[in-house]
């Protein structure tokens, strides 16, 4: 077992910088999740450490060792790919064994572990199949197991479930964290799926254009987020950004939200307010439109679509430009193009200045 | 459906009739005269008459040994070769690969007598390049073209320098379809480049070397060229002469069309044996 520390980690394809100076400690046992938009740098971010791409400036190290010019085998880790990336010509029973045999691993010991490994991973019945004669589920399942019999000390996973359907991604999700109780090693997770990392992660680490823009616990990210792209990144559907404009400035700050009627909320800030005539965003979650009277600002808007999940409703509602998700316990009598109050809470909000820096 | 498929033949007539005038009526036409005494006026027939003279004749199985002795040394060597120049051009340290890409492939578009003057001027006795080459490392001259064993090795580096970029060429396709996470699996699996080469290049690679194989075998049973022009209608005294060349004495030189056509279908037969025996021996186990 062991921690991962990424220190000032760059990473450069020619002129470009893909990867601007990462900080990231991953402790002994834990599980993290790097997760942002596509093209972010998550996947040359758990490559580098893995070792499969060169460290441009910068450094890793794994259980408190630089492994900057360390062989990738000899780094301790496992990967799984996206691809699943199995031998083709070999058996399932094959491709688990194939490193320790080419290894010289005792005979007894590598089949002890393949014997394991499919035990956990519950494949003992297709040992003999080819990975093309095996489901997505089941090739996925092949290649984790690939990666137990190695016995690392981490985990990396390089979105292992995105060639899935949603049920067995659902599934494969939970046997990936039972796996993580079961086994008690580091493992490091990448995803561009925010439900994923909110269901899998002890601590996420949101990356957006090779920065990171926060690590925290789930709830921490969902509650507390230090910008409006991890506002807005975390937490589905996405949060509402209203824009607004600060006409009172008493200790608490008092926006204006534009788009609707000059509707007014006073919230209290801990740090200093901005100054009267700042335009600011609002950002408000869907869950957290109350009934109207509830709150301390109530907004009326036109509902343009429902969609009745069954035990909650998203209420599409365009309000001027600013198009916003309600969600309201089920109710089927919504009809499209009702008009509708609901109410605004301003502990239940946060305020974000222009450039989508927190306002706290 | 019907309808269709009758438009599809109307589409097709043209190309079928061509195929079956010069094509089909060809193969069957030489295998009804390889039944016929083609040497009296009018042809008569007598079935035993060409294939039972096959069996005794020295001729044929001097020509037999050498095309098979050619198939059994050129052919592997040639596609070690092309794989070792399929790997180099898949190596991502290549400089300049579309320039070697080509210049592996150019041999084939080569014209025949070109190629066949300048493989005789190379091996030349007295100032091909090649014996100059052995003279400068301290090694005595070698008449090529008047000992068989050197005419045959001749033969041999010639059909390989011609083929073995073409071969080359399909392998790297080969190369190229096989998925770059696979090594890197293998990479942190701690399996050496070699070993990969071995164990998951080679094997997923099987199936177009195969193929490769297979074209050569058909390529080197029909023979012709080099030992027509390199080593002059296969010498010396028939030395390097290949069942194709036979063929043609027998065909156009002796006028013989019925030995000719039984020498025809010794060789498809020969090579449909050789390359189903290949394609048994590397079959995918089940
Ligand atoms: N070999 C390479 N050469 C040049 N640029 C590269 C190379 N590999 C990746 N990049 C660039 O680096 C950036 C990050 O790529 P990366 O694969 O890490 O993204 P990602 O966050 O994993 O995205 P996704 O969710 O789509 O997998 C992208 O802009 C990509 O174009
Ligand atoms: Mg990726």
């Amino acid at each position: 077992m062991a921690a991962v520390t990424l220190k000032n980690v760059v990473k450069r394809f020619g002129v470009f910088e893909i990867v601007h100076g990462a900080n990231i400690d991953v402790n002994d046992g834990e599980f993290v999740v790097f997760v942002g938009p596509s093209g972010c740098g998550k996947s040359t971010l758990l490559r580098m450490i893995a070792g499969l791409e060169d460290i441009s400036g910068g450094e890793i190290a794994i259980a408190g060792k630089v492994v900057n010019n360390v062989e990738p085998a000899d780094r301790g880790i496992a990967m799984v790919f996206q691809s699943y990336a199995l031998y083709p010509h070999m058996s399932v029973e094959q491709n688990l064994s194939f490193g320790l045999r080419m290894n010289g691993n005792p005979k007894a010991d590598t089949e002890r572990r393949v014997k394991r490994a499919a035990e956990i991973l519950r494949i003992a019945e297709l040992m003999k199949r080819r990975p093309r004669q095996l489901s997505g589920g089941q090739r996925q399942r092949v290649a984790i197991g690939r990666a137990i019999v190695r016995e690392p000390q981490v985990f990396l996973f390089d979105e292992p479930l995105s060639n899935l359907d949603a049920e067995l991604r659902v599934q494969m999700r939970v046997e990936i964290s039972r796996l993580h109780k079961e086994l008690g090693v580091t493992m490091i997770y990448v995803t561009h799926d925010q439900t994923e990392a909110m269901t899998l992660a002890d601590r996420i680490v949101v990356l957006n254009a090779g920065n990171i823009e926060q690590i925290g616990a789930p709830l921490d990210l969902y509650d507390d987020p230090a910008n409006r792209f991890v506002a807005g990144f975390v937490g589905s559907p996405k949060m509402n950004f209203m824009a607004a404009k600060v006409v009172g400035n008493d200790g608490a700050v008092t926006v204006e939200l534009a788009n609707h009627c000059g509707a007014k909320l006073r919230k209290p800030l801990s740090g200093a307010a901005p100054a009267v005539g700042t335009e600011v965003v609002l950002g408000v979650r869907p869950e957290h439109f109350f009934e109207a009277g509830e709150g301390d600002c109530d907004i009326a808007v036109k509902a343009d679509v429902a969609e009745h999940l069954g035990s909650v409703s998203y209420v599409y509602a365009n309000a001027g430009p600013e198009e916003l998700i309600i969600e309201r316990e089920a109710s089927r009598q919504r009809a499209n193009g009702d008009h509708m109050a609901v109410s605004i809470k301003a502990d239940r909000s946060l305020l974000f200045d222009k450039s989508g820096a927190r306002i706290r | 459906m019907r309808y269709q498929n009758a438009t599809a033949y109307r589409f097709l007539a043209p190309y079928l009739l061509i195929f079956s005038i010069f094509w089909l009526w060809p193969i069957i036409s030489s295998f009804l005269i390889s039944f016929q005494a083609t040497r009296t006026v009018p042809w008569r027939f007598a079935p035993t008459f060409n294939w039972g003279r096959l069996i005794g004749d020295p001729a044929f199985f001097n020509a037999l040994k050498n095309t098979l002795l050619i198939l059994v040394i050129q052919v592997p060597v040639m596609i070690t070769l092309a794989i070792v120049m399929a790997v180099l051009l898949n190596s991502p340290l290549l400089k300049a690969r579309g320039l070697f890409r080509f210049a592996f492939f150019a041999p084939v578009v080569v014209g025949e007598v070109a190629y066949s003057a300048v493989f005789r001027l190379m091996f030349n006795l007295d100032y091909g390049i090649i014996n100059k080459l052995l003279n400068s490392v301290g090694l005595p001259r070698i008449d090529w073209f008047s000992n068989v064993t050197p005419a045959m090795a001749v033969i041999m580096i010639a059909v390989t320098w011609r083929w073995a970029g073409y071969n080359a060429i399909i392998l790297l396709a080969g190369l190229q379809s096989i998925p770059q996470d696979v090594y890197e699996a293998a990479t942190l699996d701690r399996v050496s480049k070699l070993k990969q080469f071995f164990y998951i290049t080679l094997p997923l690679l099987k199936p177009i070397i195969v193929f490769c194989a297979v074209l050569s075998i058909i390529g080197t049973m029909q023979l012709f060229t080099e030992p027509f022009l390199i080593t002059e209608r296969g010498g010396p005294g028939g030395g390097t002469e290949t069942l194709g060349l036979l063929l043609y004495r027998q065909g156009f030189r002796s006028l013989n069309f019925g030995y000719a056509s039984a020498i025809a279908y010794t060789m498809a037969g020969l090579a449909i044996a050789i390359s189903l025996v290949q394609l048994w021996l590397t079959r995918e186990p089940k």
